[in-house]
Parts: structure tokens; sequence; C-alpha cells
């Protein structure tokens, strides 16, 4: 028990935040928010070169075999620059793959991905708005050695950057909820695929994508045909982890900006930041940053010993939507009008961190699926012990 | 980062655990209750201090606790501890105080005493501390002097060997059962507030001390056991020509501010300090699974279940600031604001956690101890009358709020408003 970075932590989280300030200033935020694919494909390439795509996958592919707690350091600093990488969508989809695609999928996909050569995404969400798979209806039937898939997805991240991306379909007719879905990788180019971009609060790239008889090989099936469930939940739930890891990234250098602010603005003869009321609200922004990072790293660090992570894994997005939002409006306030200003910087954390809050599952949905394991599973709970626990005899 | 205990640490967990279910005998539980209900009496105390307050049941439990070395853990061998380490203590700490034994050693004024003692004060306290033949009563907030403390007047005067103690103390919890005191006083009026304060510890029996009783709202009916502020009663204590030996300073003359907040400091980090603000989150889920009846079930309600994750993820929180204190200490760190930040955030939960269970139960929210149909014993009631109360004593949580941001954070401190009145 020792909840503090390790030295070795401490030197990947220094290196990442020293890289990116170098590399990705703010005027470059701002570009990439006007450009199609939204992302520098040089720094993606460096970001390869310092081995953060491939960071925790295996080895073989190319990768740094790395535990997660890493990545998610990484994500963390990637969020504090508000970096315009598809960084997110890549290794959510990429770590899935590594871990239940065949290994000739595998050598297909992953060495690229590790070398900064390619981008994914995944696509789950549908029109009905929320994040966990049993409101799938995109249909995928099987015809010959192929799938035919037709549905529309939304929400998909990256789709104009990404040149594949995992796609969860119903395979199963007839089926409802959490059975009879499969998830497939989809290269996105695949004739039958359209798009729309979405005009978003972050400016980042989103697509409604359309799947008119899209053809896809049963090589690319992920697991097991019409078993997908398990693993889209546990994409989902790695995705949205990783997420808040660089969500509170993001709110954190957010706070210290109106921390700064608060010291040297003057009101009434003296710093703003003097002031106990905004005091208050300065220490309140780091304490829930601090809470949620602390859940965040608590759930990727059980997902490295293999343990069981939902429930720690909804503690920490449910809390750092809701926390992280009010961080970021609270420096919004303490910056008065200014941060209310398109030529000042703020917003560009402030925006993103707000639409980070309603992605891969709202404060409601986490809550509900803990508030499910906590009350509807047997056994008595204790804070601190793996929830459900069984009673002992 | 490291989230998990050792394998050695799980099996001390599971070995005190073990210990617990063979020794929580009906006859200790009913001395855990009995202690609460003696001083629930409101009643100038009968004298009964240190170790003779302990009924057989419990001496024997504690004499067994003892000899398994559970007691100090932390603190040295030569000074009657296992020189063990923190987590151990923690989760030693943690188990007993779930069933409503303290075997901890926070807020007992002994961390100071270790960090600022004489080789003799700590030879002969710590020890005594932690077989529980000397507890103190922590003598520091005066009528005048509650958050802001650096303006506490009670008076000590150098007289040859000894100082001349006049003054008054409240809200001194268990000064009728300790047998000593941990006093701050002024002894230099010449010099800015901070700087003419010491610190004595000395024997409550020292002539010139009176005791009187202060009655809380909590208790009335008498409280179950693992309310909020367990205790019924707390005092005034009233100096009046106290004299002690200059041994009895901890510390230094004038070095009484520092040695305090970094007692205070150590004081906040331990599993009880978070215990109390979370149990209740155990208690109500617990209770909505073993109360569900099919289609009349407040477990089926989602707005109650929405409220019941999000209580449950903030008693997270509360859990991993402790951690985070433990590993700082452990590491040999000192705290630049987190022992602050954990607690705003643990007695704020409790508050929101009790006060969202009285939502969750309605009218039965309402019941107290020794009522019909009562749930858990009425503790929901008694805690909406003292859960917030962790959220001032101890530092409260505004003072706290100011101590992120002033230390952590580095904001200024506010101008003095002109003229306003000394
Ligand atoms: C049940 C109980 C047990 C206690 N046990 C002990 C004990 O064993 N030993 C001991 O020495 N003391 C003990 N205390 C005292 C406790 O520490 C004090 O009550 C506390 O320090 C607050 O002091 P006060 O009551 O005088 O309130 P005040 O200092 O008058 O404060 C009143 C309110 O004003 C707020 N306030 C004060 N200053 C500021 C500021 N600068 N900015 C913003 N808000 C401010 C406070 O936060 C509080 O909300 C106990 C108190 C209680 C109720």
């Amino acid at each position: 028990m020792d909840v503090l970075l390790t030295e070795e932590e401490m030197m990947v989280r220094t290196s990442a935040r020293q890289f990116l300030e170098r590399e990705c200033p703010t005027t470059l935020v701002r570009e990439m928010e006007e450009d199609s694919k939204g992302y520098p494909p040089a720094l993606w390439q460096k970001a390869a070169e310092l081995g953060w795509q491939g960071m925790s996958l295996p080895e073989r592919y190319g990768g740094q075999e790395l535990p997660l707690v890493f990545l998610g350091l990484v994500l963390q600093e990637a969020g504090r620059a508000v970096a315009p990488l598809p960084l997110h969508s890549t290794v959510t989809a990429a770590l899935t793959i590594a871990q239940h695609a065949e290994e000739k999928l595998c050598e297909a996909i992953l060495p690229g991905v590790a070398q900064g050569k390619t981008v994914l995404t995944y696509a789950v969400t549908e029109l009905d708005g929320r994040t966990f798979a049993d409101t799938v209806q995109t249909q995928a039937v099987a015809e010959g050695n192929q799938f035919v898939i037709n549905g529309t997805k939304l929400f998909v991240d990256n789709f104009v950057a990404a040149d594949h991306m995992l796609v969860a379909c119903r395979t199963a007719p007839g089926s409802r909820g959490n059975s009879g879905l499969s998830l497939f990788l989809v290269d996105t180019k695949s004739p039958g695929i359209s798009h729309t971009p979405l005009v978003t609060l972050a400016r980042d790239k989103q697509s409604e994508v359309l799947f008119r008889n899209v053809r896809v090989a049963k090589g690319n099936l992920i697991g097991t045909l019409n078993e997908g469930a398990p693993i889209i939940e546990s994409m989902l739930e790695r995705g949205a982890v990783l997420l808040c890891a660089q969500m509170v990234g993001a709110a954190r250098k957010d706070a210290e900006m109106a921390i700064e602010y608060a010291k040297y603005r003057e009101a009434f003869g003296q710093p703003i930041g003097a002031f106990q009321s905004l005091q208050h609200m300065c220490a309140d922004q780091i304490i829930w940053i601090d809470g949620g990072e602390l859940l965040t790293f608590e759930a990727l660090w059980l997902m490295d010993q293999g343990l069981p992570a939902s429930v720690e894994v909804s503690q920490a997005k449910a809390f750092c939507n809701e926390k992280c939002e009010i961080a970021v409006r609270h420096s919004q306030s303490i910056h008065g009008g200014i941060g209310f200003m398109m030529e000042f910087d703020l917003h560009l954390w402030f925006r993103r961190v707000s639409a980070w809050s309603m992605k891969l599952g709202t404060t409601y949905e986490h809550r509900a699926r803990i508030a499910h394991a906590l009350i509807d599973l047997p056994g008595r709970v204790v804070l601190g012990r793996p929830v459900p626990v069984v009673a002992e005899a | 980062m490291n989230f998990g205990f050792s394998p050695e640490q799980e099996a001390l967990r599971k070995e005190v655990l073990a210990f617990i279910k063979e020794n929580l005998t009906p006859g200790v539980i009913a001395e855990v209750e009995g202690e609460e209900q003696e001083v629930s009496a409101g009643e100038e105390s009968a004298g009964r201090k240190g170790l003779a307050r302990r009924g057989p049941h419990l001496s024997e439990l504690y004499r067994r606790i003892g000899a398994r070395g559970w007691l100090g853990i932390t603190y040295p061998k030569e000074y009657g501890g296992q020189g063990g380490d923190r987590i151990s203590q923690y989760i030693v700490e943690e188990e007993f105080a779930r069933v409503g034994i303290r075997v901890g050693l926070v807020g007992s004024g002994a961390p100071a005493i270790l960090a600022a003692g004489t080789e003799e004060q700590k030879r002969d306290f710590i020890p005594r501390l932690i077989s529980g033949e000397y507890s103190f009563a922590l003598g520091f907030t005066e009528p005048h002097a509650g958050a802001d403390l650096a303006n506490l007047r009670c008076r000590a005067v150098r007289d040859g060997d000894e100082y001349v103690i006049n003054g008054q103390k409240i809200y001194t919890t268990a000064a009728h059962v300790a047998t000593h005191i941990y006093l701050m006083a002024r002894t230099n009026t010449e010099v800015p507030k901070h700087d003419g304060i010491s610190i004595f510890i000395f024997p409550m029996d020292t002539a010139g001390i009176t005791v009187r009783p202060l009655v809380t709202i909590q208790n009335n009916p008498k409280a179950p056991v693992g309310t909020t502020y367990g205790a019924a009663r707390t005092n005034e204590v009233f100096f009046d020509n106290v004299r002690v030996p200059k041994s009895a300073l901890l510390g230094g003359e004038n070095k009484g501010w520092r040695v305090g907040s970094t007692g205070l400091n150590l004081d906040r980090v331990g599993a009880s300090r978070y215990l109390i603000s979370v149990r209740r989150d155990e208690d109500i889920v617990n209770w909505l699974k073993e109360n569900r009846h099919e289609g009349n079930s407040l477990g089926d309600d989602p707005a109650i279940r929405d409220k019941i994750a999000e209580m449950w993820i903030e008693a997270q929180v509360c859990r991993l600031m402790t951690m985070r204190s433990m590993s700082i200490v452990e590491r040999g760190g000192n705290f630049t604001y987190e022992g602050s930040a954990e607690k705003v955030w643990a007695p704020e939960h409790g508050t929101r956690i009790t006060e969202a269970i009285t939502q969750m139960l309605g009218p039965y929210g309402q019941l107290m101890n020794g009522s019909p149909r009562t749930i858990e014993k009425g503790i929901f009631g008694h805690n909406v009358l003292g859960s917030f109360q962790s959220g001032i004593n101890h530092g409260s949580v505004q003072i706290m709020r100011d101590q992120v941001a002033r230390r952590g954070l580095g904001l200024p401190s506010q101008r003095k408003a002109q003229g306003a009145r000394k």
C-alpha cells in the first residue's frame, strides 16, 4: 500500500509533460480544431517514438508491455496539454484487439499502432445515446465467409482519422440486451460506409457513421460469435477509466490556471485569491481533482493486477464527470469575464472536460452499475473490500 | 503506485478478524455499550480513571490484544511499541474500530510526545498511553479561542521550578475520565500570539483543577455505539493556581504552537478518522439489501439507488485520501495540504450520507435509540444531530479549506479590513 507515484512513474509523467509543453502549444490545439483530420501526423509520429501508442501493448507487436497505470499517466498528460491526438480512441481499441483478437488480426493491426502509422477507434453507441452495449441495434448477418453490417453508429470518435474501428453489432437475430452481440474489426474505408461529422462542444472529430451492406471477413470477428458483450464491456470500461485520467489531467491544469490568476488579479485593493470565498472554491477544486485521480488510478491498478474493476471504473467516471465539471466551471467563475472570451485559452480545457463528462458513461449510467453491484448482489458490503463480497460463513 | 495490501498485511487482517470473532464476547459488548452508558449520566465523574475504568472483560480483551503486539504498533520498541509500520497499525485499528473497540493512538497526544518530548517524557508516557494506563484529555479550546486557537488566554507563569496555571478550557472531551491533560497555555503575552504558547502534560488530579460537565445533544436518549461523536458529555475545565513542575513542559517554552500542529496533523491520520464518516454508508447498503421485499423495497427505487452509489463513491474517496495520507507518512514525508483535504472531505461526506439516509428512510429516520420500530437502533437519527460535528472540532472545515488554499496552493492571506475592531 503506497498510493504515491514511484520514481519510474514520476519519470514517465515528467517526460510526457515536458514533451507536450515543448511540442503542443495551445496554438496547435486551436489549429487542430479547424483541421479536417483533427490531429497533426508529425506529433502523432513523435508520440509513437516515445512509445505512447504501444505503451501497454505486448512487446511482440512493438509495444512496451507496461501496466495500464503508465498509460494512464500519459493520458493524464495528454489531457493536461489538451493534446489534439487520437490517442485515447486508438489505445482503447488496440488494447481490446490485443486482448481478444486472434493472432492474425493482432499481427495485422498492432505493429502499425505502435509505430504511429495506424489510428483506431470504436463504435458502440447508437441513436439511444447510452454507452453500454445493451442498446445496440446495428445488425451483422453471416453470408458465406463474410458478415454484412447494417445500421447507424453515433459519436464515433476520430472516425475521420481512423483506419480501422471496432464495431459492436447484434448477430443473433431478435436478441435483446447483452445477449447476441459481437464485435468486429472494420476498415473505415470499406464500401457502404458513409459518415456525417457532428459539431461538438469540444470541437473534436466525432461522426455519425452509416453502415449500408458493409462486408467484413469472418476472420474480423473479435472473440466468439454472439458472446461479445463482456469484450465490449471491458473495452468500454478501459476506455472510461483512461478517459478519466485524461479528464483529471485537464481539470488539474485548468484549476492551476485559475489559482495562478487569483494570485495576481486584484479587486478591492488585494488579490482576489485572498478572499476566503475564492480560496475555498480553489481548495474544493483540488480536493475534487485529487479524489478523481485516486479513484482513477485505483481502478487502473486493479486492472493491472487482473482483479475485477468494474465498480471502481464506474466510481471514477461518475465522480470525475461531476467533480471535474464543477472544478472547470469554478475556474471560469474565478476568471470573471475574461474566461468567457474566445481569445483567452481557458475555454480549451473547459470545453473538453465538459464534453468528456458526457461520453463513455454518464454519472447516472455509472451509478446504476454501482448500485447494482452494491444492492442486487448477495453478501454484506464492507468499504475497502471488493464489492460485492459474499459473507463468510 | 500500489493500492493493495501485501500478503503479510492481508494475513494480519485475517488474524485480527479471527481474534475479534473469538474474543468479542457478550461480556465485552456489554461493557463497550456500558462505557457509553456510564458517561451519559452527565454528572460529575466518580473518578474512575485510566485502566480502572475498564470492566473485567475489556481489561482482559486489551491484555490479549497487547499480547498479540497490536497496541502501539508504530511506536519504537524502547517505548513499549512494536517498531512496526503504519499500514499494519491501520489494519488493526480499522478492524477493531468496526466493532467499537479503540486500539489506535489517534487523538492521544502520543504522536506529539514522540516527536517533541524529552527522553523521560517518552519513557513515562508512551508505554502507558499504549497500555491504556494513561489517557489524555486535550485542552486546547477556550470560550474565546476555538477556530482561532492562537487567541487562547489560559496563562502559565513560571515560578521557580514550577509553572502556575490559571484559566479555563471548554469542550474538553474525556476530562472527567482521563488521567492526564495535554494543555495549551500562554507563557508569554509580549510576543505575537503564536509565539507565546506552550504545551504542558500533567495529571488531572493535580490540585486546583475543576471539571464541569457539558452534555451534548446527540446522546439524549443514549446513543447507540458508533455515532459520530461517541461521548455523551464533554466538559469545561477550570485551572485555579494549578502548580506543575517545569518537567511538565512539552517541547520547550513558547514552542507550543509548532509542537501542537505537528501532533494534530499526525492525529488526523488513521482509520478511526475516516471510519467515523463512512460507517453509515455500509449500514444503509446492508440494511437495504437485507430488507428487500418483493414489489415493495426501497432498494428498488431508482432515486435511492442513484444516491446510494453517489455516496458510496464519496466514501471511497474518504478511504483513498486516508491511504494517501498514510503513504506520505510511511515514506517519511510531510503534509502540505493532504491532511487538511481529508479533514474537509470526510466529515462533509459524513453529513451528506447521514442526511441522504433520512430522505431514504423518511419518518423512520427520526426514531431514536430505545423507540419501538427503530432501524439500526436509531443511529441515523442520532447522527443527524452529530455528524456535522466532526466538521467543526479538531480543525473546522472552513479552517481546513483555508489551509489547503494557503499552504497547498499558495494563495495569499486576506488583508485586514481598514478600521476593523481588534
Ligand atoms: C463535541 C465536541 C468535542 C470537542 N472536543 C474537544 C477537545 O477534546 N479538546 C479541545 O480542545 N476542543 C474540543 N472541542 C472544541 C472544538 O475543537 C471547537 O469547537 C472548534 O475548534 C471550534 O471552536 P468554537 O466552537 O469556539 O467555534 P468558533 O471558533 O467560534 O467558530 C464558529 C464558526 O465560525 C467559523 N470560523 C471561525 N473562524 C473562521 C475563519 N477564519 N474563516 C471562516 N470561518 C471561520 C468556524 O469554522 C465555525 O463554523 C470539541 C468540540 C465539540 C463540539
